[in-house]
């Protein structure tokens, strides 16, 4: 495949995972931090603070256990190739 | 009723008339600083028509969410065919609270990525400064 399509690809996924990750990130942070009881329309200030507060963490969070993957990842692919060369 | 319906997070503009002429002129959200990357490369400044079913797609998800999570959280007795007045101005309540609530979150995702592209830029600036 060549770079450019390849670049494009990666963009591409790129910009649907982020449509997902900000689509499970409004669920998550509304199920912890807005009380089911809707008595009225408003947000209360401790709810928009919680959620200011819930956005800032899952986004870390995300880009934590992002870097944690690669590196596991790249741990797994090192093991692989080890016992790929170990056994030829 | 023709007005046109914007939730979505994604777009810049929210056309007038949306795709299959749905309607509640709800201005609310714009783009956030990532997508950039996908229209850099299409380089259009217009609103395609692919851009818009993309949107109006998004639109119908979020009705979708929402109606399930309001019906879950509000509707609560079925002895009845009928919807109570409480689960009817609780429904609304909960519209309102979660389209308030979208807003926000979508203020704070767009403020963090712009952030993170300042940081960006600030770090590349300082590579590429000569010595």
């Amino acid at each position: 495949m060549d770079p450019m399509k390849a670049q494009q690809l990666a963009a591409e996924l790129e910009v649907e995972m982020m449509a997902d990750m900000y689509n499970r990130m409004t669920n998550a942070c509304h199920r912890k931090c807005v009380p089911p009881h809707y008595k009225e329309a408003e947000l209360s200030k401790g709810e928009a603070v919680c959620l200011d507060r819930c956005v800032a963490k899952y986004l870390d969070l995300h880009e934590r256990l992002g870097r944690k993957l690669t590196e596991l990842s790249v741990q797994d692919e090192e093991m692989m190739r080890k016992a790929a060369t170990g056994t030829a | 009723m023709g007005i046109a319906f914007c939730v979505s997070p994604f777009y810049i503009t929210c056309p007038s008339e949306a795709v299959g002429g749905l309607a509640i002129q709800y201005r609310s959200l714009s783009l956030p600083v990532w997508t950039h990357k996908k229209s850099l490369t299409t380089m259009a400044a217009q609103v395609t028509e692919a851009d818009q079913m993309k949107q109006f797609r998004e639109f119908l998800g979020t009705y979708n969410r929402l109606t399930e999570n309001c019906f879950m959280d509000c509707v609560k007795d079925f002895t009845t065919r009928e919807v109570k007045p409480e689960e009817t101005s609780c429904s609304e309540s909960c519209l309102q609270k979660y389209l308030k609530m979208t807003q926000r979150i979508s203020m704070r995702f767009q403020e963090y990525h712009i952030q993170q592209n300042e940081a960006l830029a600030a770090k590349a600036g300082l590579l590429g400064q000569p010595r």
